[in-house]
């Protein structure tokens, strides 16, 4: 009986795989250029749940690799099917860093398209408009945006610092007790120092979105001096791993960290669940990837419906919240609703929706960038 | 020359075929990417022109990473010498059976770890309230408040000293063991202690194979990228951090390898002196 049962269930499985390709007709091809679990993401949540809502239609991602190294190849390949004048191209949905994203825009390489879907008018931030100085507001929707906060330690600092100019003034008094990672060990020290440039620079606007101007940095020493002293109060931690280790080791009690990597350190039990974090006002830097559809992405209006799909509160609140510990694309706002309240919590908690919104700076333009780089390594550290 | 006086072996066509093979590995491997970072250190990369600004330019940026680096490999140089003498002359001089049986076991035992490896042990190791501190605190020699974090250059020249100095002691002990004992014998005799008869006697007889085992040294630390990046985090740092950071983070392969010429000039000094020496001893074994 019971072998019977397998039987069929063997058959009918069988049957399944035969038939499969039979009726799924379209497959919605995405490429991802993201480390593995961007692409896990895919494979093992969000493309079972389009392909449920969508029969006949098979998901296939692809990943091209982390950094902009891997959204550079997504770049490449839709560049090469433009120049060989196709009129279809084969990828539907790309997922792709910032800077890449602003150049495949510049290109001419992505649909404009966020009218289009329910979804788009739930995203608030300046990271939707432009991505590192290029203008690509239409054409791409956030998927999650990761973000640096100070972490530190409520046992032993009651009242943390709300600002640069508050936290210059702790570690006068409190010397070597904050740390950071300099700015060639980690993003998440050369965040900080970016923030620190976005307050003391007079200009973040013009460095966060352009136009350069190159003689600008000249008028940089007077922040890279105080910067230069402030790093005299202060530990260096080896890297960013290194600072949520000094932090756990009681250290240092303060320190530039990334989000999501310290909710999942602390969900793995590598830093004490006490930490809490801090948004320094006027701003700290984060980066988002995007969801774009390529001008003449073979099924276009399916992979609007995707975005649209991963773009709801409800796959924003469960998927790139509660799974992944990042922060939501769209307005975090119309993220609760969707939201486990203890996640809701613990993300939200220490950094309010509407901190981030008003104090999570994008990373500033590609030369301004160079130039932040270069004139902390020549007037600080040198 | 006549060609008699050749007549024995390989025909010179089947020399240079035999000699082919390690000499392309070392031009493709060594010459080319030589010359070539060279070339990128030297040529602007707009005009084409020769020029010496990414010098300028990293010495402008890095001139105090370029002395650190210089000062750290030299003293964990002078350091490693200096605890291979000692350990590699317990081996040879010391009485007590167990102790020079089980310090030959145990000083070999970094000589296997990677500096990858050595580097994260040293950084739980080091730290302000790490392993070394916390025994220290707990076997009540040292005040908890006391505490200090060795990972700066202090960590980075224990960690080279540490990793590198059973591979000197390894020659330097073997050296020592293939001495004529009857000098040493004869020291002891005429009532010299110990410590006279290794610095007197026996140090200057292995002084050759001392200084190979020091210079190898030497330029495997000038080379090492993970222990400075893992263990110093503040600036200044060693060069190589530096190299992969003007790459990592510029794309800008110029400067990289301005500082990298510099880094082969530091070395290309001390392998100066190492070929001489190995050309006198070839020339002595004639």
């Amino acid at each position: 009986m019971l072998t019977n049962k397998r039987l069929v269930m063997a058959l009918s499985t069988a049957a399944l795989v035969v038939s499969a390709p039979a009726s799924a007709q379209t497959v919605l091809n995405v490429a991802s250029g993201g480390s593995q679990n961007m692409v896990e993401y895919i494979t093992d949540y969000l493309g079972p749940m389009f392909e449920k809502q969508n029969p006949g239609v098979k998901v296939r991602v692809t990943g091209t690799g982390p950094g902009d190294a891997g959204s550079q190849k997504i770049l490449e390949k839709l560049e090469a099917q433009s120049a060989a004048g196709k009129e279809v191209w084969d990828l539907d949905v790309v997922v792709a860093a910032q800077k890449k994203t602003g150049e495949m825009v510049e290109k001419g390489l992505l649909a404009n398209y966020r009218s289009e879907i329910s979804t788009g008018k739930l995203v608030t931030r300046d990271t939707a408009k432009t991505a590192l100085g290029v203008n690509v507001d239409g054409y791409v929707m956030p998927m999650f945006h990761s973000q640096t906060a100070i972490a530190y330690n409520p046992d032993v600092v009651s009242d943390p610092p709300t600002s640069y100019d508050e936290l210059r003034a702790w570690t006068e008094k409190h010397p070597k007790a904050f740390g950071y990672n300099g700015i060639k060990n980690g993003m998440s020290g050369l965040a900080f120092v970016v923030g620190w440039m976005y307050a003391y620079s007079g200009d973040a606007a013009t460095i966060q979105n352009g136009p350069y101007d190159p003689a600008k940095k000249a008028g940089w020493s007077k922040p890279l001096a105080d910067l230069k002293d402030f790093n005299k109060n202060i530990s260096f931690t080896p890297g960013n791993a290194g600072t949520l280790d000094m932090l756990n080791r009681g250290e240092i009690v303060m320190g530039p960290v990334w989000v999501d990597m310290f909710y999942s350190w602390q969900a793995d039990g590598r830093v004490s669940p006490n930490l809490k974090l801090k948004l320094l006002s006027p701003g700290m830097p984060g980066q988002p990837y995007y969801y774009g559809t390529p001008t003449k992405a073979e099924n276009k209006e399916l992979a609007k419906k995707f975005i649209e799909l991963a773009t709801s509160p409800k796959v924003q609140a469960e998927g790139i919240v509660n799974k992944f510990n990042w922060y939501p694309g769209i307005d975090a706002n119309h993220v609760e609703a969707a939201l486990d309240k203890a996640v809701w919590k613990k993300l939200f908690t220490d950094v309010t929706p509407a901190d981030l919104a008003a104090k999570g700076k994008p990373f500033p333009i590609a030369p301004y960038f160079d130039d932040i780089k270069e004139g902390y390594e020549k007037q600080v550290s040198n | 020359m006549s060609n008699e006086t050749i007549s024995v072996g390989p025909g010179r066509t089947t020399a240079l075929l035999l000699v082919a093979p390690s000499l392309l590995m070392i031009g493709f491997l060594f010459l080319y990417p030589f010359a070539y970072s060279v070339l990128s250190a030297f040529v602007d990369n707009g005009t084409g022109d020769w020029h010496v600004a990414n010098f300028i330019k990293a010495v402008d940026f890095y001139s105090n990473d370029i002395l650190f680096t210089i000062i750290i490999v030299l003293l964990s140089t002078v350091l490693i010498g200096f605890f291979a003498i000692a350990i590699a002359g317990y081996l040879t001089l010391g009485e007590n059976r167990f102790a020079v049986s089980l310090l030959r076991w145990l000083y070999r035992w970094p000589l296997f770890i990677p500096f990858i490896v050595s580097a994260q042990l040293m950084r739980t190791f080091l730290a302000k309230n790490g392993m070394m501190n916390n025994m220290l605190v707990g076997s009540g020699l040292m005040e908890p408040l006391s505490a200090v974090s060795f990972l700066d250059w202090r960590g980075i020249v224990i960690t080279f000293v540490w990793k590198q100095t059973p591979f000197v002691t390894l020659l330097v002990a073997g050296a020592m063991a293939s001495l004529d004992r009857t000098t040493i014998e004869a020291g002891r005799n005429l009532g010299a202690s110990r410590l006279r008869v290794l610095i007197e006697l026996v140090v200057p007889q292995v002084a050759t194979t001392l200084m190979v085992g020091l210079i190898l040294s030497y330029v495997v630390m000038l080379s090492v990228l993970s222990v400075p990046l893992m263990i110093n985090a503040q600036s200044p740092t060693m060069l190589t951090v530096d190299m992969a950071w003007r790459i990592n983070s510029y794309g800008d392969y110029g400067i990289a390898n301005a500082l990298g010429i510099m880094s082969y000039l530091f070395t290309g000094i001390v392998a100066w002196f190492y070929l001489r020496q190995s050309l006198k001893e070839k020339g002595a074994m004639k």
